[in-house]
């Protein structure tokens, strides 16, 4: 029977340099201490021409949105593309996509952490901050939507002078305190996981006014043992409050359809069917930032080829979930009788909006299935490729939500179209530059990634060498070492 | 005043602190890069007390949440079709959606209450070095036990013993 020596342990200075290969006690093999770590994540927020060139572009869209707004503003909401009676369009459908692009962020960072998923922790600061940005984008459209923006402190939900409170069994009033509570906890928890890492930058910067600012927002942190521990209650905490709070926002969101008895509308798997939608559109999201960010900041071996396939999988899956929802939405209108819904559901793919429903069927059922060969899920080029599909094809699930149902409701002469305007798009557009504009400035001022999280799971140095400590993967075989891409193979 | 001492290594940090409990000292402070299981179980401290923020915080927010839509029902009732005046089923919303925010925001301040930040001061017994690579103990000791505490962490192989005051 042919048996496998391994060499004895040697000294932490000789293990130098390793197979990048991750094993079971090594997961980022390109990353050997501490301190390369507090290098190299704290070396990626030196700003490039690149980055310079990105966020221009940004806040050029940014303008040109907030300029169109003023137009629209001035002239009146006449000039979005609404056609009674669909008067619900783009700014609704956008305003269900950005939140629900935020939705991926709390589920990487918080269920994902629930089940001690290992691929979460390089990539779960860039999916909270874009939660954020993304959920603070979605909480624009409302006030876009409603014509009167100095009017929009009517949304909140405060009894007027005759102690005339708004009426709690309303959706909008749940969808107000939904989003709400899921911006302020996002936003805490974002804040409350950087501040070990903004204690990393102040101890590392050398300009006195940023020291004093980054010592602000650090709280005094210091990395004593009884902050940690306090700090770890903490995080399992928020991340237990903030599972449930993820499939509740989007629940909530889609009750502001699901209540209404509009054909397309009515139906009991909205609250599933949308939660899962967000959380695929949020993956998607995801992939088209952390691939340009892992590639221009070359933290390749961080956000590792092996990090990708597996949120590629999760990505796989939501996809089947968002299909099969399609699906069954299709056999419940048929097995319901119920002339109306099968008419709207005929009209969805086989009538007046045929093109959105199939980019939408294509986008999001069609080519994810791609995923299931494990090299294109290793393949950077084609997820971020896809993953622009994804964000397309689930703007679009979103438009063939709202507009079909709208345009097709229960009386013929009540059908009508609906095209948006130049204004819906340049808004649109705008709403874009202004998510990306926070992103990017958000990514040269904290670390993208997070920096004592990403130590924990790189050993610590050793006076005797770790029992574990060789350089052989799981099966106990020596691998090649790959200098010149680090972390592609790994 | 005290001494504070700097190390490189994870296992030396861990050994100096169970020879520093040996020797009946415990009000000293640990620093780490990240959180480490070994030296949470060389010092051995109590449970946090952060749940129980969470918990009264949860609790609060969810009776806040289902009194503030029940109490406006009642204050100028709608009555429609006989239906009940204040119905729990959609005020189960808010009466959730105020409890994950009390009691988050709970939780977060009870660990800062419980990890004393934020500190407005600068305290001593702190290098930082400690937010890098290296690990460090901070031991409070007047003058006649800091030549004993010095020994200890220099036998343990601190890269550096330094007295603070």
């Amino acid at each position: 029977m042919a048996t496998t020596t391994i060499a004895p342990p040697r000294r932490t200075e000789e293990l130098a340099p390793r197979p990048n290969v991750a094993s079971a006690n090594r997961q980022l093999p390109g990353v050997a201490d501490y301190e390369q770590v507090d290098r190299e994540i704290g070396g990626s927020l030196t700003p490039t021409a690149g980055w310079f060139g990105a966020l221009g572009l940004a806040v050029a869209m940014f303008l040109w949105g907030a300029g169109t707004w003023t137009y629209q503003i001035y002239w009146g909401l006449g000039n979005a593309g609404y056609n009674p009676p669909v008067m619900w369009g783009v700014y609704i459908i956008s305003f269900v996509f950005w939140v629900g692009i935020g939705h991926a962020g709390t589920l990487i960072s918080a269920i994902l952490y629930l089940f001690r998923a290992g691929f979460r922790t390089t990539i779960y600061r860039c999916a909270e901050a874009m939660t954020v940005f993304a959920v603070m984008t979605a909480g624009l459209f409302p006030i876009i939507h409603i014509g009167r923006p100095w009017k929009f402190f009517w949304l909140i939900p405060y009894p007027n002078w005759r102690l005339n409170w708004p009426n709690f069994k309303s959706p909008l009033v749940w969808d107000v305190f939904a989003i709400s509570t899921y911006l302020t906890v996002s936003a805490t928890f974002l804040y409350v996981g950087l501040v070990p890492d903004i204690a990393v930058l102040r101890d590392r910067a050398t300009n006195p006014v940023k020291k004093r600012i980054l010592a602000v927002m650090s709280l005094g942190w210091r990395n004593s043992e009884r902050e940690w521990r306090h700090f770890a209650r903490m995080y399992l905490f928020l991340a237990a409050f903030s599972t449930p709070l993820v499939l509740s926002v989007h629940s909530v969101v889609s009750f502001d359809f699901a209540m209404a008895i509009t054909p397309g509308w009515h139906t009991t798997i909205f609250p599933p069917y949308f939660v899962a939608g967000a959380i695929f559109s949020g993956i998607g999201m995801v992939f088209t930032i952390i691939i340009p960010i892992r590639k221009f900041f070359r933290l390749q071996h961080y956000v590792t080829v092996n990090h990708l396939d597996a949120a590629a999988k999760l990505c796989l899956f939501t996809s089947m979930v968002v299909g099969c929802a399609y699906l069954v939405e299709f056999w419940v209108a048929w097995y319901s009788g119920n002339a109306f819904e099968q008419q709207y559901f005929y009209n969805r793919v086989f009538g007046q909006w045929w093109w959105a429903a199939w980019i939408m069927l294509t986008c999001n059922m069609i080519f994810p299935l791609s995923l299931f060969s494990q090299k294109l899920r290793r393949n950077p080029g084609w997820l971020f490729i896809l993953s622009i599909f994804i964000n397309l094809g689930m703007w679009f699930e979103r438009f063939v939500i709202i507009v079909p149902s709208l345009s097709h409701e229960f009386e013929p002469w009540q059908w009508s179209s609906y095209l948006p305007s130049w204004v819906d798009i340049s808004i649109l557009v705008g709403s874009f530059g202004w998510f990306f504009m926070w992103f990017l400035l958000f990514i040269k001022q904290l670390p993208v990634i997070a920096i004592a999280e990403v130590k924990e799971i790189v050993p610590p140095r050793l006076r005797t060498s770790h029992p574990h400590a060789d350089a052989i993967d799981v099966t106990g075989q020596h691998q090649a070492y790959e200098p010149d891409t680090p972390g592609e193979f790994a | 005043m005290g001494i504070v001492a700097a190390f490189h290594e994870l296992d030396a940090t861990v050994d100096a602190i169970e020879d520093l409990k040996r020797q009946k000292i415990s009000d000293f402070e640990v620093y780490t890069p990240t959180p480490r299981h070994e030296i949470e179980e060389a010092v051995n401290p109590p449970q946090s007390p952060v749940r129980r923020f969470t918990l009264i915080g949860g609790l609060s927010g969810a009776c806040f949440g289902y009194w503030i839509a029940i109490w406006t029902s009642d204050y100028w009732p709608l009555v429609v079709g006989g239906k009940a005046v204040a119905s729990w089923v959609p005020y189960t919303i808010i009466g959730f959606e105020m409890m994950v925010l009390i009691g988050a925001l709970s939780t977060v301040a009870g660990m800062f209450i419980n990890s004393r930040v934020p500190k407005i001061t600068m305290t001593v017994g702190f290098d930082p070095r400690f937010t890098h690579g290296h690990f460090g103990i901070w031991v409070p000791a007047a003058a006649d036990r800091a030549r004993a505490v010095e020994e200890t962490m220099r036998r343990h192989g601190a890269e550096e013993v330094r007295h603070e005051s």
